[in-house]
């Protein structure tokens, strides 16, 4: 590691430059190499992915507010509606407060309170009779993403299970894979310092993800850099972009298609660049020649003039122009080659590692903790991934191939079910095939801190500390601005409850696994802070809560002698490694599927203080959307006969939900929206339970071929009013 | 503007930058410990036009902080006051809830706190501004609409927004002198 590399923290001089977005920042600039330490208890917040800096400020035990820590040039000194909500997620009188087993039939809502011995006892015996009867693999451990996530994973490795499965294949794992087989590393992107943004399949501006988010706001309203946003829905992000076009729902691939086709014929693309960094120039030439802007207008919907001209101005935008490429996102099962497509676009601009382009991510370094290692199981992965999507991510594991093959009892049976963090029965389309296969399971354990629906179906509950509650290793964000953040214990636990890790460690005692879990946190977080570029790392960690990186850096992969991590070498806008996995070298454009007459497509989308399953319960966002409804286009509503208000039965192949109707001009007249978080079942979910419907039980089961993801925008749903 | 006054706290708004995510909201409520239905600060949305020409727009708003403040006028108990720095409070003792100053004030901004049994608004987070510190919607907001500071400080961001774009303020005609800048 080149530590002259490697920054400071922030608050070094130097940092001036990139703090425009962050007015705190800048004032500790000038404080000497270590800013003072901040006032209340440094952690990092876990209501999303984000991992925000936040300060706590605890009063007699209780933590009384959580403030934004602007030491964080990732979270850029904020915090979010849902950040700041998360003290209710402690207080919550509906929280899990010690472990519970089943007592009736599963879903009938009968607990059994037992000591956390009792629980480990029960869970590792059934654990045991499924290990004799089917082998490891016929255990399955599925897990979000989470600083605590690797002790749940080491679990099920470490018992001899392959299959281990994340939350990737539902989230981005097409994104990643598609600017992997690109550029042979998935990118950030410079909003800040853009000068022209398209956005498609992302709403950054209510599905909050740091530092995009407020880099966009920065970049496109203080800087006034040109904003172009598709969505079939009329977002906030919308209301703020100079064009928006209501873009016919799965066709993004024909709209980039139609820029490359109108670049590369005009010769706007960066010629230097291309020759000098790239591979498959001339087929690709070759394979966007009939993708004129007069073909994308009939896919799109969006005037080829418009086509034309915004092609124009990205290329002239050049290295500061980006297309940006959505996250979190799996829509159609052409999925990766529409990603690929937006790789390919970027890429022929030449916007590659420069200042507003695509910037690859630098990171923070960290230590390790050695801990003993396991064998690696003797069977394969139930969803027989690499059969099947042979360039996905075989850690990950390919959630809905998997389900199907979980049914069918293929190629071997799985009877034991460890979730952790996770809710399939809201996070996983089509509800009812997970009830199904979770009625299939000998046992299921689930480790959350609130009674989700899938809980609410298990055998044995364990009721995990709160974020606040505990210390969870130090986590690396990569990035153009990489920081290192410590999750550290604010408060102690008020009920009876575990950090993740002391759930792994009793479950393993008692499965013989012990050797592999001989640590506490402290030791694994002291090995970590080791390699941290600070000082006294662990010290500064939970004095500060966060080490990062003073100023982007870049350029740095622009060098005669750099090679790109793909088989070539070089940026691959022609791929053989996808050719020989058969697929599309380059991304083919295949129409997709129009609804049938009377039908609607179900598109998803999220809002700021509503993101994911669990957030809908707590008061404070809950009251902004106290239920949730069914968008549909005023003049389709008015042809329906339905009213904002009215009760309409939304029903698809996968099942039927009952919600309010909102006419609404801010969708297309193809397609309907409902917000996430509803409809639930747990009724320990008190607002939430039973209140709109769940987005879940209506998605059909359909997957990206490449990458394995779920494609969440493929079912088409009838609406009748009641 | 009170005469020569040592300071004069107000808000500058750039709402084109906000997003409605509610950030201020949420944060104005823990540290205020506002009742669940109630607000101190709140979001206007407009929202107008046809598929696909639509417009939408967010401008956060609160307690104006007026210079002549209605509520403090009409308050029979001294409990509604403004301090010198031109906050505007409510002091609990002295409140009878008797509610003259909701009526009175053209803006909507106070409620009925039925947890204090009191007359509540926002308060600039007076609580914080004291030690040093910017309200908890300011602190909050990712998109920085929101620029808190002392108009009679010539140092202070607020000074310079001003001075640099176009503002107006909402209802002038009411006589109240609002101190929400809003940037055009
Ligand atoms: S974006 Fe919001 S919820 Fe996510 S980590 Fe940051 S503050 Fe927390
Ligand atoms: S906005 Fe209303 S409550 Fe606030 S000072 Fe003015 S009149 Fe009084
Ligand atoms: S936090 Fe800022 S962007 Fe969000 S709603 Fe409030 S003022 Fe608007």
């Amino acid at each position: 590691m080149d530590r002259r590399l490697f920054l400071q923290m922030v608050g070094a001089g130097g940092l001036a430059a990139t703090s425009v977005a962050c007015p705190r920042f800048l004032s500790k600039a000038k404080g000497g190499p270590e800013p003072p330490a901040p006032f209340g208890i440094p952690t990092s917040c876990e209501l999303c992915p984000n991992k925000c800096s936040v300060l706590a400020m605890v009063e007699d035990g209780r933590v009384r507010k959580l403030n934004p820590n602007p030491e964080n040039p990732k979270s850029r000194g904020m915090l979010c509606a849902r950040g700041n909500a998360a003290i209710q997620q402690v207080y919550d009188p509906d929280r899990l407060k010690q472990p519970l087993i089943r007592a009736g039939a599963r879903g009938e809502g009968k607990w059994r309170p037992v000591s956390w011995d009792e629980a480990f006892d029960y869970a590792a015996a059934r654990l045991r009779v499924t290990r004799d009867k089917y082998g490891p693999e016929g255990t399955l451990w599925s897990s979000t993403e989470g600083f605590q996530e690797v002790f749940f994973k080491n679990l099920g490795m470490a018992f001899g299970s392959p299959n281990i499965l994340r939350h990737p294949s539902l989230c981005l794992a097409s994104v990643n894979l598609a600017y992997s087989v690109t550029f042979g590393t998935v990118p950030s992107f410079d909003l800040l310092n853009a000068k022209y943004v398209i956005m498609a399949g992302a709403n950054r501006f209510e599905s909050i993800i740091t530092p995009d988010t407020m880099d966009l706001i920065g970049g496109v309203m203080e800087r006034k850099a040109k904003f172009v946003y598709l969505d079939p829905r009329f977002t906030v992000t919308a209301s703020k972009a100079d064009e928006w076009y209501p873009i016919r729902p799965g066709t993004d691939m024909a709209f980039i298609l139609a820029m490359i086709q109108v670049i590369i014929s005009e010769e706007r693309h960066d010629k230097v660049f291309v020759d000098q960094w790239t591979l498959g120039f001339e087929q690709l030439a070759e394979h966007v020649k009939g993708c004129t802007p007069e073909w994308a207008e009939g896919e799109t919907g969006i005037p080829a003039r418009d086509i034309r001209r915004i092609a124009r101005e990205f290329a002239d935008a050049g290295h500061r122009a980006v297309f940006y490429a959505g996250r979190r996102s799996s829509w159609y099962q052409n999925d990766f080659q529409m990603r690929r497509a937006q790789a390919i676009l970027n890429a022929i601009v030449g916007n590659w590692d420069r200042e507003g382009g695509m910037v690859p991510n630098r990171k923070v370094a960290k230590g390790e903790f050695l801990f003993l290692p396991w064998d690696d199981p003797k069977a394969s992965r139930v969803d027989e991934i690499e059969k099947a999507f042979p360039l996905a991510s075989a850690k990950d594991g390919a959630y809905l191939p998997l389900r199907e093959n979980v049914l069918k009892g293929k190629p071997y049976p799985v009877k034991a079910w460890m979730i952790y963090k996770q809710d399939p029965l809201n996070a996983v389309p089509d509800q009812g095939k997970t009830l199904r296969m979770m009625e299939g399971m000998d046992f299921i354990g689930v480790v959350d801190i609130a009674m989700s629906d899938t809980a609410w179906y298990a055998d044995v509950v364990f009721p995990e500390s709160h974020y606040l509650e505990r210390t969870d290793p130090i986590e690396v964000m990569p990035g153009i601005w990489p920081a290192a953040v410590l999750r550290q214990q604010v408060v102690k636990p008020i009920h009876d409850t575990r950090p993740c890790l002391e759930i792994a460690q009793g479950l393993a005692k008692r499965l013989g696994l012990s050797d592999y879990f001989d640590y506490t946190i402290d030791q694994w977080i002291e090995a970590e802070a080791k390699e941290l570029p600070v000082e006294n790392g662990l010290e500064y960690m939970k004095k500060h809560g966060v080490v990062a990186f003073s100023e982007p850096k870049y350029g740095t992969t622009r060098n005669a002698v750099y090679r790109f991590v793909t088989k070539s070498g070089k940026i691959e806008l022609f791929s053989e490694r996808l050719q020989e996995a058969g697929h599309d070298p380059l991304p083919a454009y295949a129409a997709p599927a129009q609804p049938p007459a009377g039908r609607y497509r179900m598109i998803l989308g999220r809002k700021a203080t509503m993101t994911h399953a669990a957030l809908a319960n707590l008061p404070w966002l809950h009251e902004h959307n106290p239920e949730n409804d069914l968008w549909l286009n005023a003049g389709e509503a008015a042809r329906l006969g339905i009213r904002t208000g009215d009760l309409v039965e939304v029903s698809s192949t996968a099942g039927t939900v009952r919600l309010k109707a909102r006419a609404t001009e801010e969708i297309r007249p193809d397609c309907v929206f409902m917000l996430h978080g509803f409809g639930k079942k747990s009724p320990w979910l008190r607002s939430v339970h039973n209140v709109g419907a769940a987005d879940a039980v209506l998605l059909e089961t359909a997957w990206d071929k490449v990458s394995g993801n779920a494609a969440m925008h493929e079912t088409f749903v009838k609406v009748v009013k009641v | 503007m009170p005469k020569n006054p040592t300071r004069r706290y107000i808000m500058v708004l750039d709402s084109r930058k906000c997003i409605d995510c509610k950030a201020c909201v949420v944060a104005c409520k823990a540290e205020n410990r506002v009742p669940l239905g109630r607000f101190r600060n709140w979001i206007n949305a407009e929202r107008e036009g046809a598929f696909p020409r639509l417009r939408a727009s967010f401008d956060p708003e609160q307690c104006h902080h007026c210079e002549n403040p209605s509520c403090v006028r009409v308050c029979p108990t001294g409990a509604s006051w403004q301090r010198e720095d031109g906050i505007v409070m409510v002091r609990e003792a002295d409140c009878i809830g008797c509610k003259y100053c909701m009526v009175a004030c053209p803006y909507g901004a106070r409620f009925f706190n039925e947890e204090t049994k009191v007359v509540d608004k926002c308060t600039f987070c007076a609580h914080r501004v004291d030690r040093g510190e910017v309200p908890a919607c300011v602190e909050t907001c990712p998109s920085r609409v929101r620029t808190f500071g002392d108009a009679a400080d010539p140092k202070s961001p607020v000074h310079a927004l001003l001075e640099g774009r176009r503002y107006r303020v909402l209802k002038p005609q009411t006589g109240n002198g609002p101190q929400l800048y809003y940037l055009l």
